[in-house]
């Protein structure tokens, strides 16, 4: 297929979201806020550890926690779960979307398990399926699979019916039907889901990793604060937090890259 | 009659029976010995434990303390992110100046902070409103600011041409205009409240809901593990609709815009 | 209803309400100032309706937001009754395009009427002048209704009403009625012309279509070019009470229509 690479595609979307971020000197306040935290207070301290400290925190966390396995098997895990629930997310929300039979005898089901908020699934996977991978990985696919089928759902029903009758008229299958004009209407919505299912599949994971002690940062930041380390508790939210902010970072790459076919949002 | 018919038509069912259907083969795969859980409570048994703990008060106890902190912590999430927003919205230099850190600090996700909370301040109230209080502000702090930065501009000419002084302007033209946009924000904000509230309870602080849970779980009492779900659940539902029945009593002319857009 | 006037010097004593002189605006632009009116000269007479045609992008809108005090003069002095403007002036009012964005739609009719009045006004007396305003634009019964449940010509009746509620000298209307189907607008267009004739308001009146134009204005001036200049004024002398089917058909109308479409440039001419 002729155009440009890969390589150049990703290049670029990096290019568009670095220029998208806000200006630099909105770091403003927290650099601010970190100096003067700084020059209050510029030891270890119980409560208000100095930022210097957090440094030399992450040192002995690195070392000693093996802090870098640590964050890989968060993110393995959390990739996992976040794959699973596309999976699943985009079949139910298709089958849900398409078929009116399906969505009226689901609906009731699928409206009460949404009530349920996510983090509440973990001690219950735990009754019953135990303290194990495959339990974190099914609250994982739990949380994270209602905002991917609920996009998924609404965008397969918004479908231009003028759509469906070019299939019918060009006679498609059903399979064709689906993998020509379902699923390609159906990935700007889906990619919104994703977006939206990262966050809660993170905080789920570390979720699990704290209550269960499953190997993972959750683990490490709990045992931290039982041992009053303070200053790697704050060392490991930074941490976290910087976790964060790169995975929503690549995903908005990822999806500048995939959806360059589809006319410009907004 | 027809009332009756019209309201019979109007049930889904469909929906109804898939679930009665669920309920029965699960009681009956249990009971029969078909499916063999350990844990898996029967519905029968998890609705005589829903029983247990509403007469004993326990419901009830555990109940408040969740309300309790997920009101407090969501008033203080919307009164902060109403403020900010407020003057980001307005101050386009703020925001130069202030932008970049919010998306830093936005994708936090909202349980690493109880790893700190927890150091701060113990086993208490003021752990899990920390926990509540930071990440439920964001969804307000965005609405409000998109919503004031939304207000049209003609608004605006509107009040210069009536004469009218920056803070009338304000007052009878920014916040009004701006007020659907902060009460999808508050809504928003509400809901991560509860989820936040609960999860401060059952990795932090032992009272409440959320510990509920975790309490009952550990003590190998899966039907009351259920039992208490269900009731997060409920809780979660009933503060949805107490909040929307709220904004129509107080706004009704902002639930009526909200509506005529879909939201 | 009368129109309140603001004593003052020699202009305002000759009748004139707004007296233009010279006037230049440049607006901040990406890569620096655009010139976007030059060297604008005009007058409005108390009482008249002058109406200012010329095509999209000749500054129209710029020329009423200057007269507005919305926007100020880069060169130049913009006069009402005499006295500079700083910012908009007492007693003149704009009546803006687009009426959806302009009324407050979180209000009732009658709530959006007297948003000019409230704080400044005893209750009663803005209660009375609501009504009297809607009474002029035929809205009474909806007073209670919401800006969103209305047609369009009804809401842009509803942004003049709440114009009208002031007893402004100055109506400043912006292409009121563009967004408009053909009907409503004939409808709109006299009863601005009864309005007129009851409040003693003065009135510009900006568009794009020199058919209203004529029809409503007793003086024309005609905006041309990039930057806009006025390219000529007009005096319409034709019978009142203006009427949509007899006046459209009278010679004199047809010349003068004949006349502005050749001062805009189309028909060849130069």
């Amino acid at each position: 297929m002729t155009g440009p690479t890969l390589t150049t595609r990703v290049a670029k979307q990096l290019r568009v979201v670095r220029a998208s971020l806000p200006p630099a000197r909105g770091l403003l306040p927290l650099i601010l806020l970190l100096g003067i935290w700084q020059l209050v207070q510029s030891g270890p301290s119980p409560y208000f550890p100095a930022p210097s400290q957090w440094w030399t925190a992450t040192g002995n966390l690195l070392n000693r926690e093996h802090l870098v396995a640590a964050f890989g098997a968060t993110t393995l895990t959390f990739l996992k779960g976040l794959a699973l629930a596309i999976v699943f997310g985009t079949l139910l929300g298709v089958l849900i979307g398409v078929s009116k039979l399906a969505a009226r005898a689901l609906d009731p089901v699928l409206e009460f398990m949404r009530a349920i908020p996510p983090p509440v699934t973990v001690p219950v996977a735990a009754l019953l399926i135990g303290y194990n991978g495959i339990m974190k990985l099914t609250v994982i696919v739990l949380a994270a699979l209602w905002p991917i089928l609920l996009n998924t759902t609404s965008a397969v029903r918004q479908i231009d019916p003028l759509l469906i009758d070019v299939a019918r008229s060009f006679r498609l299958s059903t399979t064709e039907r689906i993998r020509r004009i379902i699923l390609p209407a159906v990935v700007p919505a889906l990619l919104i889901g994703i977006r939206i299912a990262i966050p809660l599949a993170i905080v789920i994971t570390l979720l699990v990793e704290m209550l269960t002690s499953l190997p993972g940062v959750g683990a490490i930041m709990i045992r931290s604060q039982r041992n009053f380390q303070s200053s790697e508790v704050y060392a490991l939210l930074v941490l976290v937090g910087l976790f964060g902010f790169v995975v929503n970072d690549l995903f908005a790459v990822i999806e500048g890259v995939i959806m360059r076919r589809w006319p410009p949002r907004r | 009659m027809r009332e009756l018919e019209r309201l019979l038509a109007r049930i889904n069912w469909l929906g109804l029976g898939t679930i009665a259907l669920a309920f029965a083969l699960w009681e009956i795969s249990l009971r029969a010995g078909f499916a063999q859980y350990q844990n898996l409570p029967t519905p029968s048994a998890i609705a005589i434990g829903l029983v247990e703990i509403m007469s004993n008060g326990q419901l009830l106890a555990d109940t408040s303390h969740t309300l309790l902190s997920v009101l407090v912590g969501w008033l203080a999430a919307v009164a902060i992110g109403v403020v900010l927003g407020l003057m980001l919205g307005a101050s386009p230099m703020l925001r130069r100046y202030s932008l970049a850190s919010i998306e830093v600090l936005r994708p936090m996700p909202g349980i690493a902070f109880a790893p700190v909370a927890l150091l701060l301040f113990g086993f208490s109230l003021q752990m899990e409103l920390m926990v509540i209080i930071l990440p439920a502000l964001w969804p307000v702090l965005i609405a409000t600011m998109g919503a004031v930065m939304g207000v049209h501009a003609r608004l605006f000419e509107v009040g210069r041409t009536f004469r009218l002084s920056r803070g009338e302007i304000l007052r009878k033209i920014m916040l009004p205009a701006a007020l659907p946009g902060v009460l999808v924000g508050a809504r928003l904000s509400m809901t991560l409240a509860l989820v936040l509230a609960v999860v401060a309870e059952m990795v932090g602080n032992p009272a409440g809901l959320g510990y509920a849970v975790v309490r009952e779980q550990q003590a190998m009492r899966p039907e009351l593990v259920f039992a208490y779900v269900a009731a997060i659940g409920a809780l979660g539902m009933i503060l949805n609709a107490a909040l929307t029945g709220a904004v129509n009593l107080l706004f009704p002319a902002a639930s009526g815009r909200l509506r005529e857009v879909g939201a | 209803m009368t129109a309140d006037g603001l004593g003052g010097s020699t202009e305002a004593e000759a009748g004139l309400v707004f007296s233009c002189r010279g006037a230049s605006v440049e607006l901040p632009h990406q890569h620096g100032a655009r010139h976007v009116l030059d060297d604008i000269s005009l007058e409005l007479r108390r009482g008249e309706i002058l109406t200012i045609v010329g095509p999209s992008g000749t500054g129209k809108t710029t020329l009423l937001r200057l007269l507005g005090g919305l926007t100020p003069a880069t060169r130049g002095a913009v006069r009402v009754n005499g006295a500079l403007i700083d910012g908009p002036p007492a007693g003149v009012i704009i009546v803006f395009q687009d009426y959806s964005h302009a009324l407050l739609q979180w209000r009732t009719v009658g709530r959006n009427v007297a948003f000019g009045l409230e704080g400044r006004l005893p209750r009663g007396e803005i209660e009375e002048r609501v009504r009297d305003a809607l009474r002029l634009v035929r809205l009474e019964a909806h007073s209670d209704d919401y800006p969103w449940q209305l047609s369009g010509g009804m809401q842009q009746r509803v942004q003049i009403a709440r114009a009208l509620a002031l007893r402004p000298a100055v109506l400043l209307m912006d292409e009121p009625f563009a967004a408009l189907d053909a009907m409503t607008k004939a409808t709109l267009q006299d009863e601005l012309l009864q309005v007129r004739e009851q409040t003693g308001s003065s009135v510009v009146f900006v568009t794009h279509d020199i058919e209203e134009a004529v029809y409503l204005g007793d003086r024309v001036a005609v905006i041309t070019g990039v930057p806009g200049r006025i390219k000529r004024t007009v005096t319409v002398d034709l019978p009142k009470p203006r009427e949509q089917l007899v006046t459209r058909q009278l010679p004199k109308f047809l010349e003068l229509r004949y006349l502005l479409h050749q001062a805009i440039g189309h028909g060849g001419h130069a």
